[in-house]
């Protein structure tokens, strides 16, 4: 007997938002977890308890506005956008954050030999170095799997200011891990 | 595009973002938190808005001139004679309920 394939995003939407079916939401969230949570996770500098606790609000959120949910966008992308601004209230109550700060953020110095293998950190701790504005690029473009164009539009800021600190975090990751491209 | 494939740094950050984060109870403390279920009771706003047009219906009744009779109306109406007051009461009442019918339909819809 052929397998029944998995309902589409939009269907599981539809049940929850016109039968309040908790067993399709429950779906949505087992199959978009692990990207909220990595996304988090990296937005967070690596704080997982945090992150968990971030996601748990986005989904949360996500369930109380599914309703205003338009179908002409990923589901995974308008998760991302609700996940991303949890994660910029939480840490603007924390301290100030500045996205598009492109002046004051240390460019990395590329000419800098590597470092040795023992002191090199691991990616982690080193996504968690770079300016706010480096790691919600690098978060929405790799961890998110935006365009730049949709992660300009989650984050708010320009699109040319995404392609910079995308090309400024990944100079200074290759300059802290100690790899040189090929 | 070339650039970017042989980039470590990019093969390194895909590699990482490809990792699956395993879920460990988290969907269920989500569904735990949700708000409890909705008591559905789609009866509760039928008997509203009838009974609100009927208790319309009852009042306009009560306080329309003397004389005048539902039930008179209704037969009045069978007869074709719609142009006695109590006629024009029961067109008036039925009126009233067809439009709280055509309310709940459109909501529904």
């Amino acid at each position: 007997m052929a397998e029944r394939p998995e309902p589409a995003d939009s269907e599981l939407v539809l049940a929850v938002v016109t039968h309040d079916d908790r067993e399709a939401f429950a779906q949505l969230v087992r199959r978009h977890q692990s990207l909220v949570r990595a996304t988090l996770r990296r937005l967070a500098k690596g704080d997982h308890g945090l992150a968990d606790d971030l996601a748990q609000e986005t989904f949360l959120l996500a369930w109380r506005n599914l309703r205003a949910f338009r179908f002409d966008a990923r589901f995974s992308t308008w998760l991302y956008r609700i996940a991303f601004n949890a994660w910029l209230t939480d840490a603007r109550k924390r301290r100030e954050v500045l996205l598009d700060d492109l002046e004051n953020a240390p460019a990395a110095d590329e000419h800098a030999p590597a470092l040795p293998a023992a002191e090199r950190i691991d990616l982690e701790r080193a996504l968690a170095t770079l300016s706010d504005g480096e790691r919600a690029a690098i978060s929405a473009c790799y961890y998110a799997d935006l365009t730049h164009e949709e992660a300009a539009e989650a984050t708010g800021m320009p699109l040319g200011t995404v392609k910079t600190h995308i090309l400024r975090a990944k100079a200074k990751l290759r300059a802290r891990l100690g790899e040189e491209p090929r | 595009m070339i650039e970017t494939l042989r980039d470590p740094i990019d093969q390194r950050l895909r590699d990482d973002a490809g990792r699956s984060v395993a879920d460990d109870g988290f969907t269920v403390r989500v569904l735990l938190a949700l708000p409890a279920p909705r008591t559905r009771r789609p009866w509760l706003r039928y008997a509203l808005v009838i009974s609100s047009a009927a208790l319309g219906c009852a009042l306009a009744w009560l306080l329309a001139p003397g004389g005048i009779s539902l039930a008179q109306g209704f037969v009045d109406l069978a007869r074709q004679q719609a142009q006695t007051p109590s006629a024009l009461s029961a067109l008036g009442v039925a009126l009233a309920m067809g439009v709280a019918a055509v309310v709940l339909v459109a909501e529904e819809n």
